[in-house]
C-alpha cells in the first residue's frame, strides 16, 4: 500500500467534552486535520466516515455528522466497526486509484450514551441476550480464558494498569488523572471475575480526523511534505460465539499483525513502535505476549486506552500516535529513532475484530 | 499491490417479503451469500473479504448483526466491515468492495447483507428517530412525510399530476411479475393507485414501497480472475457519490447548491461515473437502469439528474411508454423500489439487477443487448447518493492492464 498521512488532528481529550455538541466535535476536529495538512475543504474528493449509530444516540448518524465532518457535496461513505476501519477503507479508497485526496473522521461521545445496555442490545436474542451479555461480561469471559491458558495474574493486570497509568502521564494529549496504585486496582470491584472495574481503561470523549492523499496527489503537489507514509494494513473478524479457543487462542490477533506487516514488506524487529488497543489490562498482557513485543519494540508509549479512550476510535488515535511516533512529533513519549511505527485496533465483544495499519517514516 | 480493474462474477438474493419468520438473521444473509458464491462457481476459501451491506439495526433489533453474522458467511479470520449510508448502504457497500479489488489488495471479495423491516411495528417511528432529536423529532417528520414535501415542490416546478405518479406504480408492478423474487406485484390500474388510502399528499399508499425482509449478495473479482469465472461479467466502469446536508430547507431557494426536489447531486454523481466509464450520452449509450425508487416520485427526478431527459420531460416520456420494457429505456425491469425494499441491502439489489442486465441473466426481466446500466442508491433524508455503473467490458479510465 502507498498512502500518504498529510495531517491530521485529535480532539482534545476529556473524560466528557461538555461544551459541544457532537457535529461540533467533528466539526473542530475535521478542520484542524485540514489545517494540519494545509489543504481546503474544496480540494478533497472523498470523504470516509467512520461512526456507530447506536453508540451516537441517533438511527443513521451521518446523516447529521457527515456535513460537519467536510462531506459536504463529496463523495462520502461510512464504516461502522471502529474508527481504525474508517481509515483502512479511507486507504483502499486511495489505494484503488479513483479517488487522491481524502479526509477520514471518527468520533465517540461515551460519556452521554448508556455504555452497558448499548453493548447489551449487540447480543443476539436467542442465546446472548436472555443471559445479560454486555461489553464488561464478554471481557470478563476473555480475561478469565486469557488467565487460566497464560497464567495472568489479579497482580500482573494490576500492575499492567499501573504501568499504563503513568506511562500516560507523560504524555501530552492525555485527560489529566491520578495514576492508581497496583494495590488500589486490586481492590477494586468485580465486573466479572476476574475482571476488575480498574482493570478496564476508562472511558473519554474524542475524536480523530487524517488528511490522506495518493502518491500522485503527490507528485502534482511536490512543496507538500507528509506527516508519515502507510505501507500496510490488514484486519479480520472472529467467530461471534465466545467459546474458550477463540477467547484464549489469539490466533486472530497474531495473524491480523504478521499479515499487516507482510503486506507492508516489513520485518518484525524493524517495528519500533506499537501502539495497541487494549481496553482492559488482560487485553494488554495478552496481546503483548501474542504478537512477542518487547525488547527493541516499544510497547504503547502513548499509555494506550489509559491516556483517552473514546472507545469507537480509539484504533484511530492509536494511528495518530504511530504518525506523530515516525514524524519524530510525539513530545515527552517520543521513542527515539522511531521509524516504522505499527497501531492496532480492535472492536465486537471480547474484540471480535482486530486491525493493524503500518505506518513509516518519510525519507 | 497493482491496480486492477473490477467485475461483478455472481449474484444472488432470497425472495423479499413481508416477513420471514423461517430464518434467523445470519441464516437469511447465508442464504444470499451461497446463491452468490454458487453462481459465480467459488468456494467459501475463495473469498478474500467481506463487506457487510446493512443500514439501520433499530428495525430488526440486534446492534451488531454483521458480528453476528460472521459464522453465517464463513467470514471467520477474514477482514470484514460494514458500511452503512442509511438507504444508500447497499450502493455503498458495492463501491466500499470495489475499492477492496481496484486497489489490489484483494482478489475476490463478498458483499452480503439482510433486512427484516417488519421486525419493528412501527417502521415509519423508528426512521422519525433518524432526524435532530432538538429540532425535528417532534415534527410527523418520517421518510414518507419527507418525501412528499419534495414531491410537492416537483409537481409545483413541473406540474405532474398524481396519475402521472401513479402510472410509475402501475408500470412497477407490472415489471416485477417477472421477477420471482419482488414482494409486491401484479397487474393494477391507475385508479386503484388514486383509490388507495391517502397517506401524506400526494402519496397514497401504492404509492409507497413495502417494508420487506429477505437477503442479498453478490461477488465481486478482478478483472482477470473474472473472465477465469464467467465468459461475461459485469464490469463496474464507473462510480459516483455525492452526500448533502441533512436539511431540506438548505436544498431549496435561490443560494442552494442543489434543488431537493431534482435530486440534483445526482448529476454531480453521475458526472463523476460516467467520465470514468467513458459515457458521453446517457440516453444513448445506457441501454437499462435500476434506480433507487421507493416512492412514486422518485423515478422523474432521477432519471432527469442521471441524463435521459431533460428537466421536467420524464412525465410526458413516462406517459408516452418510453419507460415500459419495450421502450426506449427499460426503467426497473426489476419492479424496483416500489415493488421491495429491504433498505439495508436495496441498493445492493439494484446492483445485482443491474449486473444480471450485462452478464445476460435477467431471465423474463432481460432487455436486450445491454451493454451498460446504470443502478442508483440513495438514504438518509434523500441526502445519501450513488451511481454505479456496471459494463459488458472495461471501458474508460478503469481498463487497467
Amino acid at each position: 500500500m502507498d498512502v500518504y498521512v498529510l495531517g491530521l488532528a485529535v480532539h482534545p481529550s476529556a473524560d466528557a467534552i461538555r461544551d459541544a455538541r457532537l457535529e461540533e466535535i467533528a466539526y473542530r476536529t475535521c478542520r484542524a486535520a485540514l489545517d494540519d495538512a494545509g489543504v481546503t475543504r474544496a480540494q478533497l474528493d472523498h470523504v470516509t466516515l467512520a461512526a456507530c449509530d447506536e453508540l451516537d444516540g441517533r438511527a443513521i448518524s451521518s446523516m447529521l455528522m457527515a456535513a460537519p465532518s467536510g462531506a459536504y457535496l463529496k463523495d462520502e461513505l461510512r464504516v461502522t466497526d471502529s474508527g481504525l476501519s474508517g481509515l483502512q477503507m479511507g486507504a483502499l479508497r486511495i489505494a484503488s486509484g479513483r479517488f487522491h485526496l481524502g479526509l477520514v473522521a471518527s468520533w465517540n461521545q461515551s460519556s452521554i450514551g448508556p455504555f452497558e445496555d448499548i453493548g447489551r442490545m449487540r447480543a443476539d436474542p436467542f442465546h446472548t441476550r436472555p443471559i445479560g451479555m454486555n461489553f464488561g461480561i464478554a471481557d470478563g469471559l476473555f480475561a478469565s480464558a486469557v488467565a487460566a491458558r497464560y497464567g495472568f495474574t489479579d497482580d500482573a493486570a494490576s500492575e499492567r494498569v499501573a504501568l499504563r497509568a503513568r506511562t500516560a502521564q507523560r504524555n501530552p494529549r492525555a485527560v489529566r488523572r491520578a495514576v492508581p496504585e497496583a494495590a488500589a486496582v486490586r481492590g477494586s470491584s468485580f465486573v466479572a471475575n476476574p475482571l476488575r472495574e480498574a482493570h478496564r481503561a476508562p472511558l473519554t470523549d474524542g475524536a480523530a480526523a487524517f488528511v490522506l492523499a495518493s502518491p500522485e496527489w503527490l507528485a502534482a503537489h511536490p512543496d507538500t511534505t507528509p506527516r508519515a507514509r502507510i505501507t500496510g494494513a490488514y484486519w479480520a473478524i472472529d467467530r461471534y460465539q465466545l467459546g474458550g479457543e477463540r477467547l484464549a487462542g489469539l490466533e486472530l490477533v497474531r495473524r491480523c499483525y504478521d499479515e499487516a506487516l507482510r503486506r507492508a514488506g516489513v520485518a518484525r524487529d524493524a517495528v519500533q513502535v506499537v501502539e495497541l488497543e487494549a481496553q482492559n489490562a488482560y487485553c494488554d498482557l495478552a496481546y503483548t505476549d501474542a504478537l512477542e513485543l518487547g525488547g527493541a519494540t516499544t510497547v504503547s508509549p502513548s499509555g494506550g486506552a489509559w491516556a483517552q479512550n473514546p472507545y469507537f476510535c480509539t484504533g484511530l488515535v492509536n494511528v495518530a500516535e504511530a504518525v506523530w511516533q515516525v514524524a519524530g512529533q510525539a513530545g515527552a513519549v517520543q521513542v527515539p529513532g522511531a521509524r516504522c511505527a505499527v497501531a492496532h485496533g480492535s472492536h465486537g465483544y471480547a474484540q471480535q475484530g482486530h486491525g493493524f495499519v503500518v505506518l513509516e517514516k518519510m525519507p | 499491490m497493482k491496480r486492477q480493474g473490477v467485475a461483478v462474477i455472481g449474484t444472488g438474493q432470497t425472495p423479499f417479503r413481508s416477513r420471514r419468520d423461517d430464518k434467523t438473521y445470519p441464516e437469511l444473509v447465508q442464504d444470499a451469500a451461497v446463491l452468490a458464491m454458487n453462481d459465480a462457481r467459488v468456494v467459501p476459501d475463495e473469498i478474500d473479504a467481506i463487506v457487510f451491506s446493512m443500514a439501520p439495526t433499530t428495525f430488526m433489533g440486534v446492534n451488531e448483526c454483521d458480528k453476528w453474522s460472521v459464522d453465517a458467511l464463513w467470514a471467520q479470520g477474514k477482514p470484514m466491515l460494514r458500511v452503512h449510508t442509511g438507504g444508500a448502504t447497499g450502493g455503498s457497500a458495492l463501491q466500499a468492495a470495489w475499492a477492496h479489488v481496484a486497489s489490489g489488495e484483494y482478489r475476490t471479495v463478498l458483499v452480503a447483507g439482510a433486512d427484516r423491516i417488519t421486525e419493528t411495528p412501527d417502521a415509519q417511528h423508528v426512521l422519525n428517530l433518524i432526524w435532530d432529536r432538538f429540532y425535528e423529532h417532534d415534527f410527523a417528520l418520517n421518510t414518507v412525510t419527507m418525501t412528499a414535501l419534495a414531491a410537492q415542490r416537483y409537481m409545483h416546478k413541473y406540474g405532474t399530476t398524481e396519475e402521472q405518479f401513479a402510472r410509475v406504480v402501475v408500470r412497477a408492478r407490472l415489471h416485477a411479475l417477472n421477477n420471482p423474487d419482488a414482494h409486491l406485484k401484479g397487474a393494477i390500474a391507475v385508479a386503484d393507485v388514486l383509490a388507495s388510502p391517502r397517506v401524506a399528499w400526494p402519496y397514497k399508499l401504492y404509492d409507497i414501497c413495502p417494508r420487506s425482509a429477505g437477503a442479498a449478495a453478490l461477488v465481486l473479482a478482478s478483472e482477470e480472475h473474472a473472465r477465469d469465472k464467467r465468459s461475461r461479467p459485469a464490469f463496474i466502469t464507473g462510480i459516483g457519490g455525492v452526500s448533502n446536508s441533512v436539511f431540506m430547507g438548505d436544498r431549496m431557494g435561490p443560494y442552494a447548491d442543489t434543488d431537493f426536489a431534482d435530486q440534483a447531486e445526482l448529476v454531480q454523481a453521475a458526472r463523476e461515473c460516467y467520465a470514468q466509464a467513458g459515457i458521453r450520452d446517457a440516453a444513448r449509450e445506457v441501454q437499462t437502469v435500476e434506480i433507487y425508487d421507493p416512492f412514486s416520485s422518485f423515478q422523474f427526478p432521477q432519471l432527469e439528474s442521471l441524463g435521459f431527459c431533460a428537466r421536467g420531460a420524464a412525465q410526458a416520456l413516462s406517459d408516452e411508454g418510453a419507460f415500459e420494457m419495450d421502450g426506449a429505456l427499460p426503467v426497473n425491469p426489476s419492479g424496483g423500489t416500489l415493488c421491495t425494499n429491504p433498505i439495508g441491502v436495496t441498493g445492493l439489489v439494484r446492483a445485482i439487477e443491474a449486473a444480471r442486465q450485462v452478464m445476460g441473466s435477467a431471465g423474463a426481466m432481460q432487455v436486450p443487448r445491454v451493454r451498460n446500466a446504470v443502478a442508483t442508491a440513495i438514504g438518509g433524508s434523500t441526502q445519501f447518493f450513488t451511481v454505479t455503473m456496471l459494463s459488458d467490458e472495461p471501458r474508460g479510465s478503469m481498463q487497467r492492464g
